[in-house]
């Protein structure tokens, strides 16, 4: 006589070839367990049937938003643009220059971004928010490996998964994630420092939780190593 | 080339089974649903102690596991997480004939409610969210043997309630 146990391993699919050969015989032989059999299994059925629905039905927004980093960036300038593209149209240029003025008045709050007083870090270019500068600069040449030589210090290079090649920064006062856009590199985020984090820009980039979460949403693959950053710069970075 | 999903990615599309298992512990939706929120944000505050290329789906029904069981302790309800071994026994008797296949989720939420916590979560893992005997054991903690029996009586009991 086999006990529960064992039937339900059976049902399971827990034992072996050779032991499952050996209930099967049994059950067959038992009108009563196989009664039993079919009950459990038919209940079985049931029971996932039963719990499937909330698998099948659509998630609560609340629970789907909740997802999302707590912190929001910002800007996330990626958001709103496909955001914005969704809806099929353009905000007019002027409110979105007047928004990003702000953004960069915030940043530079008694120091640029960059350092070169007077020169904006970024250009707004049909809609498009475009390092410029110091920025510019320190994206085209600079070398995580090098540390930083300025004020900007460059983080990660890697590709998203369109492989363009995409770069992180941090300045003094914020931090972002610039990707290759034609010649340029076109800012995809851009974050304030936290409170009493201002002046450590010596802050790994990559450490503000928005910027990581912005990175692992963008990142297709590694980062690049020290090696191939040197040889994605030399090609003009393609 | 391999395109790795963003964690949150990740965690999204985990949501359809991680509510699955949370109605299956929980004794209303809304519980369920409280549960589910208190798990993501539990992960995401603790998304550096998950390890990238282990088992999102385990580390996320950990953690879920852990919090039910943290809320329904401080809840303070009376009944308590260790089934006493004669309600056990009690429950374990006399399934009743013809459960149909089609069960009601209000139901069989309602009889999951009333066996003891330990034998649920078993139950749910293995019957529901469809873990094999030693995964369970793992994720749960346990020796084999003992998700075994639990997976025994909670399967008999539940059978009987949802039967009644």
């Amino acid at each position: 006589m086999i006990d529960e146990t064992k039937l339900f391993a059976w049902l399971d699919g827990e034992l072996d070839a050779a032991e499952a050969a050996e209930v099967e015989a049994e059950v067959a032989a038992d009108p009563r367990l196989v009664r039993m059999a079919e009950q459990h299994r038919a209940f079985g059925a049931g029971l996932r049937g039963a719990f499937n629905t909330v698998a099948a039905a659509p998630v609560p927004d609340r629970l789907a938003a909740a997802v999302k980093p707590t912190r929001e960036p910002v800007v996330d300038f990626g958001a709103r643009l496909r955001g914005r593209s969704e809806r099929g149209g353009w905000m007019p240029l002027p409110q979105w220059a007047a928004m990003a003025a702000t953004l960069v008045l915030g940043i530079g709050l008694g120091t640029t971004l960059i350092g070169e007083r007077g020169a904006s870090p970024v250009d707004i270019r049909g809609g498009k928010m475009i390092a410029a500068a110091g920025l510019d600069q320190a994206l085209d040449k600079q070398l995580a490996s090098a540390g930083a030589a300025g004020d900007v210090r460059v983080g990660l290079t890697f590709r998203d998964q369109a492989g363009t090649i995409c770069r992180s920064f941090t300045g003094e006062r914020s931090s972002g994630l610039a990707c290759r856009d034609g010649g340029d590199w076109q800012v995809r985020g851009l974050f304030a420092a936290p409170e009493g984090q201002s002046g450590d820009y010596r802050m790994a980039a990559g450490a503000d939780p928005n910027l990581a979460a912005l990175i692992d949403s963008t990142i297709a693959g590694e980062a690049f190593d020290a090696g191939q950053e040197k040889t994605a710069r030399d090609a003009g970075w393609r | 080339m391999n395109l790795p999903q963003s964690f949150e990615d990740e965690l999204t599309a985990l949501l359809p089974r991680l509510r699955r298992f949370a109605h299956s512990l929980s004794r209303s939706p809304a519980d369920a649903d409280d549960l589910t929120q208190m798990t993501i944000e539990r992960a995401l505050r603790a998304r550096a102690q998950w390890q990238p290329g282990t088992q999102l789906d385990r580390w996320l029904y950990k953690i879920m596991r852990n919090q039910w069981i943290d809320t329904v302790r401080s809840r303070g309800r009376k009944e308590r997480f260790e089934a006493p071994p004669d309600e056990a026994e009690a429950l374990g008797h006399d399934p009743r004939d013809g459960v149909e296949a089609a069960i009601d989720l209000k139901r069989v939420m309602a009889a999951m409610e009333r066996l003891p916590g330990e034998q649920r979560e078993v139950l749910a893992l293995i019957l529901i969210e469809g873990f094999g005997y030693r995964e369970a054991a793992e994720l749960l903690d346990l020796p084999i043997g003992t998700v075994s029996s639990r997976l025994v009586r909670g399967r008999t009991a539940l059978l009987a309630l949802v039967g009644e």
